[in-house]
């Protein structure tokens, strides 16, 4: 009963503006001050250790920063650039290759809404200038962009393996196939739609242009290459890798692709090649935008972690309390199996999901469910991929999914239109999640064969 | 809606980078560290063995103090789907509201913050279960020291103020945990700045939707009606 008072206060304080960190925060902090017998001085404790005791959260800013650098250092149009060679000559062809390149921006960056707007600012002019509509291209991109938290590197699965602790190397290989899975159902259905309604299609520049676009987006790429190979060949903690990315899209953005730092050029002229200012090897961490993307990361990094930080608090509430156990206790008396149960996770997530950044409605919701899930026999790893998938389409479902404002921010154009045209792909999307509940082997099936079959500890 | 933070006094602007460049500072610094001791540990067969506290600190600072400044330029993340349902007038009495509820927050955080790290510092924490209501003897823990930092040389002339003289082997607790009422105290003044702004009508709200609004308007022009 208390417990319903306490999510009623914390939706009720979000709905009328206070921040979410804050509305977690006061809610469990007014909770336990009435109800517990912690003092507050424990309270600033969580606060301080929800850093400082975390290993596995001190990814995220690296994380964050090395997707900023990649953001900044003009990746964004060398993806497109690679994917329009590569597929632009299909039928529905931009379209195609706007969905592969918020696959790949995805696997360098983990959020939604920042792959939305790097490629979605290209990619939606582009489309309009060969006639496709608007409502079209802006539909496309809202869907695809949400490939952005499955994709691995994920944000929100470090923070998921750390609420469960389960480990972050199976998350992110657990990503891999439904979110390659994902894109190829959402290119299908554009390939399918392009024949139909005889959509524009491109030209194929042959394989020249597929080489020189491929190694130019090939020296961003290369971060997942760092990342998935250096945790998996035991080379790196997940922590240690993301430090690591961070490094090389540093050195990348600012040697190699040079749209930014000392050798970057402004206006209309070629940019500096390193001989010819070797200065910049010094000034390059003292620089202007150097500062600003850290700057920025930094900024990001801290109403991320505060969001966590107090949700972290929220969860201090609910194990003290034992809520988790009251839940599946009353959920195992009431009869319910693994399917229903995983009917029930979908449906809340779906909710909030549209609401609610997504790392932080996952610091609350998983350790309610995750012991229920392993009660059911559920495995730990699909469970998160359902979780992770529930939170996209969280984040299209009209009213309010997130990613639906941004792409109406990005495209200009009012919600309801994005609204419509995002349907069709968002029920593709829905058939996806079906797919991800019920077949846990499109999860699984990776992980066990990198990492072995995993050990589960009730 | 978010607009671009401006300064408006030198001192404004003055602070404004500081802040600015510590945060940009302090997570350079744990990439840099982090990074080194990965080259350390395959390069070299050696390691910083305080690397990772040091590291786990820098985040812990990075974002407790920076949480004040992410509340000067409007960048905490909310949910505005609701209320931009409403009339201005309702607005912004709801963000009065919530303004409030953001100080009752900040106060409470505050003391909590005090009183766990007034200890650690041989100082007095305060008394009263929800506000301080004066201070309460405290028994000093000031000897209480982190894990695996070294204590810095240059700093052994605060042993006879803080340990009665005693040898700090490694870096006492008093020192990271500092940030803590800090960084809160901040937060705190940041949150009736805020409040102040929304009751002047200078600002209507004290959230953001999502993470990506200022690039938004960045890119916005692209896709205009022409």
């Amino acid at each position: 009963m208390e417990v319903l008072v306490l999510f009623v206060m914390v939706i009720g304080l979000m709905l009328i503006g206070v921040p979410i960190a804050v509305a977690l925060g006061t809610s469990s902090i007014l909770f336990l001050l009435v109800l517990g017998d912690t003092s507050l001085a424990s309270i600033a404790q969580t606060l301080f250790q929800a850093m400082a005791g975390h290993y596995t959260l001190l990814a995220i800013p690296f994380f964050v920063l090395a997707s900023s650098f990649m953001s900044t250092g003009g990746v964004a149009k060398r993806i497109i650039r690679f994917s329009i060679a590569l597929v632009g000559h299909l039928p529905g062809g931009l379209a195609i290759a706007g969905v592969f390149a918020c696959m790949m921006f995805a696997a360098l960056s983990g959020s939604s809404p920042a792959t939305v707007v790097a490629i979605g600012s290209i990619v939606i002019v582009g489309m309009r200038e060969v006639g496709y509509t608007k409502d079209f291209a802006a539909g496309v991109i809202a869907v695809a962009g949400t490939l952005g938290i499955l994709i691995p590197p994920s944000i929100v699965m470090v923070v998921y393996a750390s609420a469960t602790d389960v480990s972050v190397g199976r998350m992110f290989l657990a990503g891999v196939i439904p979110g390659l899975l994902a894109g190829f159902m959402l290119m299908l259905t554009i390939y399918v739609m392009a024949r139909v309604k005889n959509l524009p299609k491109g030209d194929w520049k042959g394989w020249g242009e597929v080489r020189r676009s491929g190694i130019e987006a090939g020296w961003g790429l290369f971060l997942i290459v760092i990342i998935l190979g250096g945790i998996y060949g035991g080379i790196f903690t997940p922590t240690e890798a993301a430090a690591v990315a961070a490094v090389y899209a540093f050195i990348i953005s600012t040697m190699v692709y040079r749209d930014m730092g000392p050798l970057h050029v402004k206006g209309e002229g070629n940019n500096l090649a390193l001989w010819e200012k070797p200065a910049a090897l010094l000034t390059v961490f003292f620089h202007r935008d150097t500062r600003k993307t850290l700057f920025e990361a930094g900024k990001l990094t801290v109403t991320l972690m505060f969001i966590i930080a107090n949700a972290l608090i929220l969860k201090h509430v609910l194990t003290d309390e034992q809520i988790p156990q009251q839940i599946s206790a009353a959920m195992l008396n009431a009869g319910f199996g693994p399917v229903m149960f995983l009917v029930i996770v979908n449906v809340i997530l779906l909710i909030g999901g549209q609401f609610m950044e997504p790392s932080g409605l996952l610091v609350i919701v998983a350790p309610l469910v995750f012991p229920i899930a392993i009660e059911l026999g559920i495995d730990p790893i699909h469970l998160g991929i359902i979780m992770v998938v529930n939170m996209e389409i969280g984040m299209i479902t009209p009213p309010v999914g997130l990613n639906l404002f941004v792409t109406s921010g990005v495209a200009n154009m009012p919600m309801m239109n994005v609204v419509r045209a995002a349907l069709p792909f968002l029920a593709v999307l829905f058939v996806f999640l079906i797919m991800v509940t019920y077949i846990p082997i499109i999860s699984t099936w990776l992980p066990t064969l990198m990492m072995g079959p995993e050990i589960i500890v009730k | 809606m978010a607009h671009a933070y401006q300064a408006k006094t030198a001192l404004g602007r003055i602070v404004n980078e500081i802040e600015e460049t510590a945060i940009a500072l302090l997570l350079g610094l744990m990439t840099l560290l982090t990074f080194v001791n990965v080259v350390l540990r395959y390069g070299f067969n050696t390691g910083l063995i305080w690397g990772l506290e040091a590291v786990t600190f820098l985040f812990a600072w990075l974002v407790l103090f920076g949480v004040s400044y992410t509340v000067k330029v409007t960048a905490q993340l909310g949910v505005d789907a609701v209320i931009n349902l409403f009339s201005p007038p309702v607005r912004r009495i709801l963000a009065l509201v919530a303004g409030a509820v953001c100080i009752l927050y900040a106060t409470f955080v505050m003391k909590g913050a005090w009183d766990y790290w007034a200890p650690f510092a041989g100082l007095d924490a305060t008394s009263g279960r929800w506000f301080p209501t004066g201070f309460a003897e405290t028994r000093d823990q000031a000897w209480y020291e982190v894990v695996d930092m070294p204590f810095p040389e240059w700093l052994r002339w605060i042993e006879p103020i803080m340990n009665e003289g005693e040898t700090y082997r490694k870096l006492p607790r008093f020192i990271p945990y500092a940030i803590l009422p800090f960084g809160m105290a901040l937060l705190l003044f940041r949150f009736v700045q805020a409040f102040v702004r929304v009751w002047t009508g200078e600002a209507t709200s004290l959230i953001v939707s999502h993470e990506a609004e200022d690039d938004i308007k960045d890119v916005q022009h692209l896709n205009a009606e022409k």
